[in-house]
């Protein structure tokens, strides 16, 4: 008997390490460290709207988008330099992934790209999305020419309007010499090619997709496959499309098919020097995807939030509007947020990272666009609303 | 008599007859077979080298010191290492080994002495099931279980991860290693008095440790080079540094414990990872440095084999004498 007996004591010991490691020791520590940080804030300091803390001793963890994750980890970098108190760390693991853990409650902030469905409102109880920055999302092509461009002539920038756009990805417009893209494109008319237009989209889900697909849907009612971070491409039916996973994908498979277009986001377009097309817009202007377009853009929406401040602003009706642009989100808990030094820290985090002229040049220097201040000032009354244990996190 | 010899003459020089009639032929077929078999394994040693010869390619022109002293700094600066990774891999596997070691160890000892009772029969057939599970599932449980209850990822989580995902191997290698002491020396041990529990540490133990730490070398090695599981678990974090925690902590006056808990308890980054994150990011520079995180996770896994290796050579000398 005693030879069985010995054995499952084994076991048993070898469990009972197994759930020491587990259960014990991350129980305990955390608790101590975080009551001794705020008890020295309340001791030290019971007034002070900026209490002195040693360097290093909050931690921010956020995670999401991949769009905005250069910017993010400029403005988290440069931020520990303003305040060495926090330490910030932004993980592009997408905004799916992003919405996920914020409504788990595992990061203290999610970046994303879409927006947050119903049900993810309801099980994730207190969320509230504020728009950080926008972005746009341009057509990149590459089409051989139908004969050589002589040696002084240089090639004028592809020109599209809203309708033509459309009429590409519905395979309604097939060739790039398409009586449509010759008219927009007088000075391009000789060199266009009678070729098959190959059309790239996203494989993956994608925010990107989801702006490209919410403007086709606003530019006409041709578009019927709707506007989703994934949809079924009536190109593909045509048999003309063609998937790429990411921007890096997209582009990948435009460079690399002769007298193809795609779609890819701009900062993405501008730091890999990919030419991108002009668009006529809404009012009939021809628009260059730039910090500017894209704030005229975000001017035309700023009365459109919903009072979970999100906004759709594809298709905008100002004269230096480009057409395709869309926000980029940071998702907070507004009320179950439990320590309120971090709250505070990171709810001032934000505000520096919109208002601070380092910061926001950064960003536009990256190709992103900062909110216009019509914009900015709905993002900080929403800021203020923002509570912990019941008390207001700023004053 | 006479005629017996004869017929096996005969019977000789009839084989020796059809066997120089298939000599030639005989000769090309070894040949040409042999050289088939040397093709086919020189092609197959063609991916191989070509791999580790590109990654240096690749990666030594983008190796210097500060890749290994200094965090990444944001895009468009020059410099800047992965510190923080190298740092994290190694807390990561630390904390796997801790987590993995004893029950793994234990746990073989049982599947050894008792393999055909019911418990030893589970043990080894969930250890094969756990060593066929893939190992994102393994990064989704430890998110389920240890991520959300906690309320943020970890280092400490990544570990458990990572332990969970090395228990099979240890568990395995250990029990081949423990069938393999001869009987004599445990029966040697028992009949001199000793308790089975003795036994189990003093005789069979160090008679199997060779094979013991090679395999838990091994579990260390794949361990170091997963990505997946850490996804869910320790997230990354670009802003790493022990170094700073350690400095900070003393200046705050925190104890060991706290110092620990700020070193664990909070989302780190690994090679693996950072190599996954960087090779997909739209910035060529990023990219070129990712190369250059496959050639330094390449030379840690390869460290830890060599290590291996040498300190079983060395054991067996000294126990040789």
């Amino acid at each position: 008997m005693t030879r069985v007996v010995r054995p499952v004591f084994f076991v048993l010991v070898a469990l009972s390490f197994l759930l020491a490691a587990c259960g014990g020791t991350p129980a305990t520590p955390v608790t101590v460290v975080e009551t001794q940080v705020v008890e020295k804030v309340v001791t030290a300091t019971p007034d002070a709207s900026m209490p002195e803390l040693p360097a290093g001793s909050v931690q921010i963890n956020g995670a999401g988008a991949t769009f905005p994750l250069p910017v993010y980890t400029e403005w988290t970098y440069a931020y520990s330099y303003v305040d060495p108190a926090v330490v910030i760390n932004y993980q592009g693991i997408g905004s799916g992934g992003g919405k996920k853990a914020i409504v788990d409650g595992t990061v203290d902030f999610a970046g994303s790209d879409s927006l947050l469905k119903d049900e993810e409102y309801t099980s994730g109880k207190d969320l509230q999305m504020y728009p950080m920055l926008a972005g746009a999302v341009v057509v990149i092509y590459n089409f051989t020419p139908a004969k050589e461009y002589p040696a002084d002539f240089k090639a004028p920038k592809l020109i599209l309007d809203r309708q033509t756009l459309v009429d590409i990805y519905n395979a309604k417009v097939t060739k790039w010499n398409d009586p449509a893209i010759v008219a927009l494109n007088p000075d391009l008319a000789d060199y266009l090619p009678a070729e098959t237009i190959t059309a790239v989209h996203r494989s993956d889900g994608s925010g990107t997709t989801e702006i490209f697909t919410k403007a086709l849907t606003a530019f006409s009612a041709d578009w019927t496959a709707g506007g989703a971070s994934s949809i079924e491409w009536p190109v593909d039916k045509a048999g003309n499309g063609v998937g790429g996973k990411g921007n890096a994908g997209v582009a990948a498979s435009v460079i690399n098919t002769p007298n193809s277009l795609g779609y890819v986001e701009l900062s993405y377009a501008v730091s890999n020097n990919l030419a991108f097309a002009d668009l006529i817009n809404k009012a009939g202007q021809k628009v260059t995807a730039n910090a500017d377009s894209v704030a005229s853009a975000m001017n035309d929406f700023s009365g459109a939030f919903s009072d979970k401040l999100t906004a759709t602003i594809v298709d905008g009706e100002g004269a230096g509007s480009y057409p395709i642009v869309g926000y980029t989100y940071i998702i907070l808990h507004t009320t179950s947020m439990t320590d309120c030094v971090k709250a505070e820290k990171l709810l001032q985090f934000l505000q520096w990272a919109l208002t601070d002229p380092s910061a926001t040049s950064r960003a536009g220097a990256l190709g992103y666009s900062v909110l216009p201040d019509a914009v900015r000032e709905q993002v900080f009354a929403k800021f203020g609303e923002v509570t912990c244990n019941g008390a207001p996190v700023l004053k | 008599m006479t005629a017996t010899t004869a017929t096996s003459t005969r019977f000789q020089q009839l084989i020796a007859e059809q066997q120089a009639s298939l000599t030639p032929r005989r000769k090309i077929v070894n040949a040409v077979m042999l050289s088939l078999t040397g093709l086919m394994t020189l092609l197959a040693l063609i991916p191989l080298f070509w791999i580790v010869g590109y990654v240096i390619y690749k990666g030594g022109q983008q190796l210097n010191l500060d890749f290994f002293t200094q965090l990444p700094r944001p895009l468009g600066m020059d410099g800047g290492g992965v510190l923080h990774a190298i740092q994290g891999t190694v807390v990561i596997t630390l904390l796997a080994a801790v987590f993995a070691t004893p029950p793994g160890v234990l746990a073989a000892f049982y599947a050894a002495r008792f393999p055909n009772t019911p418990l030893g029969v589970a043990l080894r057939f969930s250890t094969d099931v756990l060593s066929g599970v893939p190992s994102i599932v393994i990064g989704l449980f430890a998110y389920a279980l240890i991520v959300k209850p906690m309320g943020h990822y970890s280092g400490l989580a990544g570990g458990i991860a990572m332990a969970i995902l090395m228990l099979p191997t240890i568990i395995r290698t250990t029990e081949e290693m423990l069938k393999l002491v001869p009987h004599a020396l445990r029966e040697g041990s028992l009949a001199l008095g000793a308790p089975e529990w003795k036994t189990s540490i003093i005789v069979l133990f160090p008679a199997a440790l060779n094979g013991v730490i090679t395999g838990f070398l091994l579990a260390i090695a794949r361990a170091a080079g997963e990505t997946a599981p850490l996804l869910f678990t320790a997230l990354g974090n670009e802003r790493y540094d022990i170094g700073t925690i350690v400095r900070n902590g003393v200046a705050q006056n925190q104890s060991f414990l706290q110092i620990l808990e700020r070193i664990v308890d909070q989302p780190v980054d690994s090679l693996p990872l950072t190599l996954w994150k960087y090779a997909q990011q739209p910035y060529p520079e990023r990219v070129e440095q990712s190369w250059a995180v496959a050639l330094v996770l390449m030379i840690f896994v390869l460290l830890i084999n060599v290590l291996a290796r040498l300190w079983v050579e060395a054991r067996k000398r000294r126990l040789q004498g």
